[in-house]
């Protein structure tokens, strides 16, 4: 690069110096938009708030500044060398990244010389990069793949050995390490640092010897060490979990909430046909950043594992699987029995979401005629310094809001072990099959009543006691609402259907009112919260469409798009998607 | 038919001299030509209105081909497009072929190699013969003559031997990537067509000596199917039914694209627009084809057949195999695509029916946003109502010969 840089030194270290500004009087240009600072991008005007990053700035003037190493929340570490551009007020390119914008500057992000510095820079990079494409998890989201194909292009020049390192170093229950790959950005090192507060990762030696690792004895076992795989930009760090299960490219994702706390982070869901694979940190100032808690990412298991597949009837040796329509007869003749009576209870766990608990609740009060609730829901857990909570549901806040607004009184969980047995309850109506205290205790209790009608998504020792089990959606399968410990309410959308018989809680109930002989016709989610969503006092401003987060369809790579009806890529009738190389 | 009745009580004779003659009461009568018939190429339906042996009208029906072609090409990459192309004008597969890629260069601004512009003439040149052959075998055939069909498939089946050694396949060829070829001339290959295009130049003279000045073929073919120029431009034909009109439009000398520009050959321009002189067209084309095959082969140059641009063209497998940087551009193009920057272009070639444009946009992503192709064939099938009407029935053959409907290219 040297040659291209026109000025040699002269010896004189003065001469090295990046030329000052010309001299105007009174010092500094006087700002052509006061308040704002006005440089040129690739000969477009620029104005930007004083102190924003030039790689992130120029964008608004359809410029695209390559980087590695930058990210928006973390630290500034300008080694990946690949944001370099030109700029008027130094003879040497500077890193984007890193330097802040004067009031007329000229910047170039697309000259001969950047093109030339972005080439050598990945050349670099890829010098010591493994042959490893086709048995990476991060090809199809890689920067490097990326980078190359539009700045680099060119076939290698090295001659002798690459060097080669550890090539899959676990580094805790999470991250696995592969130091062959590694670009050495330091955005994890940075990321355990700055974010997670907790340092459990190194640059250790230098030059060819250099590399991401632990400190001795040290494992990486933080709770946010599964963001260290996200920020990484290449396939360095890997998810243990998620290792080898998917290629990128068939995975679609989904705008969805996190469901494992009461902190709700924003998530993508990534899901092939109708199984998910992982979940994501998407986006959100308000709540979650840019990360999530590892256990977070881990719940997405609960979704595909042990669900509820079919109506059940019966219970112990008489259990046979049911046809809805039988289910739904042998419910409502049962309840109408009951209905009104002191013996019957109603269970709702803060799981649901909030158009579940919203049509659920609405049936218990109308059908059921109860006037109280008991909550159920998973147990409480531990929470950590930084996203996770110790309320391990989803949706206790909204839960509240829902009952007030229905005249329901909730009760707690405990409260509905004693009446159980005291006797005082003998039938119990339950949306979300989750209880708070150890399952195995709970059977024991519920093995007490007389008539268990549970709404479960997932198989438990308590849906063993229901005499009617009727599989419910979980929250990827449907659309709908959440609100957070801090009240902050969140949509989510659909990212495939649910599997045969299975229906979101708000469906049951309106299958269940309308065998009642109520006028109930909600067709979707939609529907229930512009029935009863908008009484609720909280959410009566809550603009349902509107807070809908844009579906991201990733083009170019999915084989095929999303069905314009919601169904997945690749979504047929019957079985699985037939897609090639899984 | 009610509506028929209405017209037979018209046609009825005046009572006052219908005495003494005995009047045939006819009627009109509707027959489908196809979409099973050996005459339909491919499979299309001709519902012909007649009355005695004249057509009243013809209503050529298409939709039994169509299998959503446009369509299917937005959910794949650029050149995952070209074995869908094969299915156009299946007679001259790769004439589709390389249109379409001229028209994806076109879009990149891209130059390819001069090997490679002179081995995708010659290859051109080769299916346009091979579509001249089928096409006037086939007037041969349905018109009786079942020689000059064997001497005509003979031919072509040479064509298909040395077609297969090119580019694996006799009909879906899928022959050429963007930015160049994807295999060179295999090994004796050129020996081979020359010998081969001895052999059809033998074949065609029986063909010419068979057909041409044959008495029952000439009165069957001149005079019938006749359309006017003015007719013909503005049904917008293109190709050999065009220039039999006398109009002197041809892609190759319009715009020259390739190394056309450095053949040496002449576009035959027929007078009448009536089938003998679209049969004219075709055989002349065809010499006129066998000479740049050979003139190309001469004057073939050495050199890439591809571009080197790992951006276009998949790096050798070695590199892929071998280095970081073939197996991340091998991975980017097959599965991504090539990057074809946003915008639309159209572009055309000289195919054997006339003008294959291709309307192509793109979104910068690696599939294209739009494909859409203007196939010869749909706009002369679109005439053949008017060159056909008030005329025999025993025309209509040698007219839907001679416009050489190909199904696969007009229904898309």
């Amino acid at each position: 690069m040297s040659e291209s840089d026109g000025k040699k030194p002269t010896g004189d270290a003065s001469a090295v110096k990046p030329p000052v500004a010309p001299p105007a009087p009174g010092g500094r240009p006087a700002p052509k938009h006061p308040g704002f600072v006005t440089v040129t991008v690739d000969g477009k005007e620029l104005v930007a708030k004083p102190g924003a990053n030039m790689v992130d700035a120029v964008r608004q003037v359809g410029a695209d500044i390559p980087y590695y190493c930058y990210h928006p929340r973390l630290s500034i570490a300008a080694n990946c060398r690949m944001c370099l551009v030109e700029v008027s007020n130094s003879p040497k390119l500077v890193p984007a990244c890193q330097t802040p914008m004067a009031e007329g500057m000229v910047i170039q992000t697309r000259s001969q010389r950047v093109q030339e510095s972005q080439r050598a820079v990945m050349e670099f990079l890829l010098l010591n990069h493994p042959v490893d494409c086709s048995i990476c998890d991060q090809a199809g989201e890689c920067k490097l793949q990326d980078y190359y194909q539009r700045h680099d292009f060119r076939p290698s020049r090295l001659e002798g050995e690459k060097v080669m390192r550890a090539k899959r170093k676990v580094l805790g229950p999470t991250v696995v390490l592969d130091q062959e790959r590694c670009i050495l950005c330091t955005r994890c090192v940075r990321f355990m640092t700055e974010v997670a507060k907790e340092p459990q990762l190194g640059v250790f030696g230098r030059g060819s010897a250099e590399l991401i690792d632990t400190f001795p004895g040290k494992p990486l076992d933080s709770n946010y060490s599964g963001n260290t795989v996200d920020i990484c930009p290449v396939g360095a760090l890997l998810n243990r979990d998620f290792r080898f299960r998917a290629r990128a490219w068939f995975l679609s994702a989904a705008p969805s909430v996190c469901t494992g706390c009461s902190r709700g982070c924003s998530i993508f869901v990534d899901y092939m046909g109708q199984d998910t694979y992982r979940y994501r940190p998407r986006e959100n100032e308000a709540i979650n950043k840019s990360w999530m808690c590892d256990q977070g990412r881990l719940s997405y298991k609960s979704v595909n594992q042990l669900r509820v597949g079919a109506a059940m009837l019966g219970r112990g040796e008489d259990r046979r699987e049911a046809t809805v329509a039988e289910a739904l007869k042998s419910v409502v003749e049962q309840f109408k029995a009951l209905a009104g009576t002191e013996g019957l209870a109603v269970l709702a766990s803060p799981v649901a979401s909030n158009e579940d608990l919203l049509a659920t609740l609405a049936f218990a009060r109308d059908a059921l005629g109860v006037r109280s609730v008991y909550v159920g829901g998973r147990p409480e857990g531990t929470g950590d310094h930084y996203l996770m909570t110790p309320d391990k549901n989803p949706n206790r806040r909204g839960l509240e809001w829902v009952a007030r607004s229905l005249d329901l009184t909730l009760k707690p969980f405990s409260e509905l072990g004693k009446a159980i047995n005291a006797g005082t309850v003998k039938a119990l109506y339950a949306v979300g099959g989750e209880v708070p205290v150890d399952p195995s205790l709970v059977s024991v209790g519920f093995a007490r009543l007389e008539y268990l009608v549970l709404q479960a998504s997932n198989e438990s020792a308590i849906t063993a006691q229901a005499h009617v089990l009727l599989p419910a959606a979980v929250h990827v399968e449907d659309e709908g609402t959440f609100t957070n410990l801090d009240g902050i309410t969140q949509r989510f959308r659909r990212a495939y259907p649910p599997r045969g018989d299975i229906k979101p809680h708000w469906a049951w109930a309106v299958a269940l009112a309308q065998e009642f002989g109520f006028p109930w016709m909600h067709g979707n989610a939609r529907d229930v919260f512009r029935e009863w969503g908008v009484k609720v006092a909280e959410l009566a401003s809550f603009d349902w469409d509107g807070a809908a987060p844009p579906v991201k369809v990733t083009r170019g790579i999915n084989p095929l798009a999303t069905g314009a009806d919601g169904r997945p890529p690749g979504y047929r009738e019957f079985g699985a998607p037939r897609v090639r190389g899984i | 038919m009610a509506h028929a009745d209405e017209r037979q009580t018209e046609e009825l004779p005046a009572e006052e001299d219908s005495e003494l003659e005995a009047h045939l009461l006819t009627r009109r009568m509707m027959i489908n030509l196809g979409p099973s018939h050996p005459a339909m190429h491919g499979t299309v339906r001709m519902r012909v209105e007649l009355e005695g042996e004249t057509i009243v009208s013809a209503d050529p029906e298409i939709g039994f081909l169509h299998r959503g072609f446009q369509k299917s090409c937005e959910n794949v990459t650029w050149n995952q497009c070209l074995p869908y192309t094969d299915r156009l004008n299946y007679v001259s597969a790769i004439m589709n072929n390389l249109g379409f890629l001229k028209a994806v260069e076109a879009l990149v601004g891209l130059e390819i190699p001069e090997r490679a512009q002179y081995i995708r003439v010659l290859s051109s040149e080769l299916h346009r013969m091979h579509d001249h052959l089928t096409c006037v075998g086939a007037i041969g055939l349905e018109l009786g003559g079942f020689s000059a069909f064997l001497y005509a498939i003979e031919a072509r089946e040479l064509i298909m031997d040395r077609v297969s050694e090119l580019t694996g396949a006799r009909l879906t060829t899928t022959f050429g990537r963007v930015g160049g070829l994807n295999r060179d001339l295999p090994e004796g290959w050129i020996d081979r067509v020359t010998r081969t295009l001895d052999k059809i130049h033998e074949l065609l003279g029986e063909v010419d000596g068979l057909l041409t000045n044959n008495r029952i073929f000439v009165d069957r073919m001149r005079g019938t199917g006749i359309i006017t120029a003015q007719d013909a431009l503005d049904f917008g034909f293109t190709g050999p039914c065009l220039r039999a009109n006398g109009i002197n439009y041809d892609v190759r000398k319009a715009r020259p694209y390739w190394v056309y520009d450095r053949m040496d050959f002449d576009v035959p321009l027929g007078q009448n627009g009536d089938n003998y002189d679209r049969y004219l067209m075709r055989m002349e084309e065809l010499k006129q084809s066998e000479k740049i095959v050979r003139q190309a082969m001469r004057e073939l140059p050495g050199g890439p057949i591809i571009v080197d641009d790992w951006r276009i063209a998949l790096p050798p497998k070695a590199e892929v195999y071998g280095t970081i940087e073939g197996v991340i551009s091998h991975f980017k193009l097959v599965m991504e695509g090539v990057p074809v920057p946003p915008g639309e272009v159209y572009d055309c070639t000289e195919a054997a029916n006339g003008e294959l444009g291709w309307y192509l946009v793109s979104d910068g992503s690696g599939r294209p946003y739009k494909v859409h192709v203007r196939a010869p064939g749909f706009a002369i099938l679109s005439g053949v109502p008017r060159m056909i009407e008030g005329k025999m029935l025993a025309d209509l053959i040698p007219t839907f010969d001679t416009i050489n409907m190909i199904g696969g290219e007009v229904e898309q």
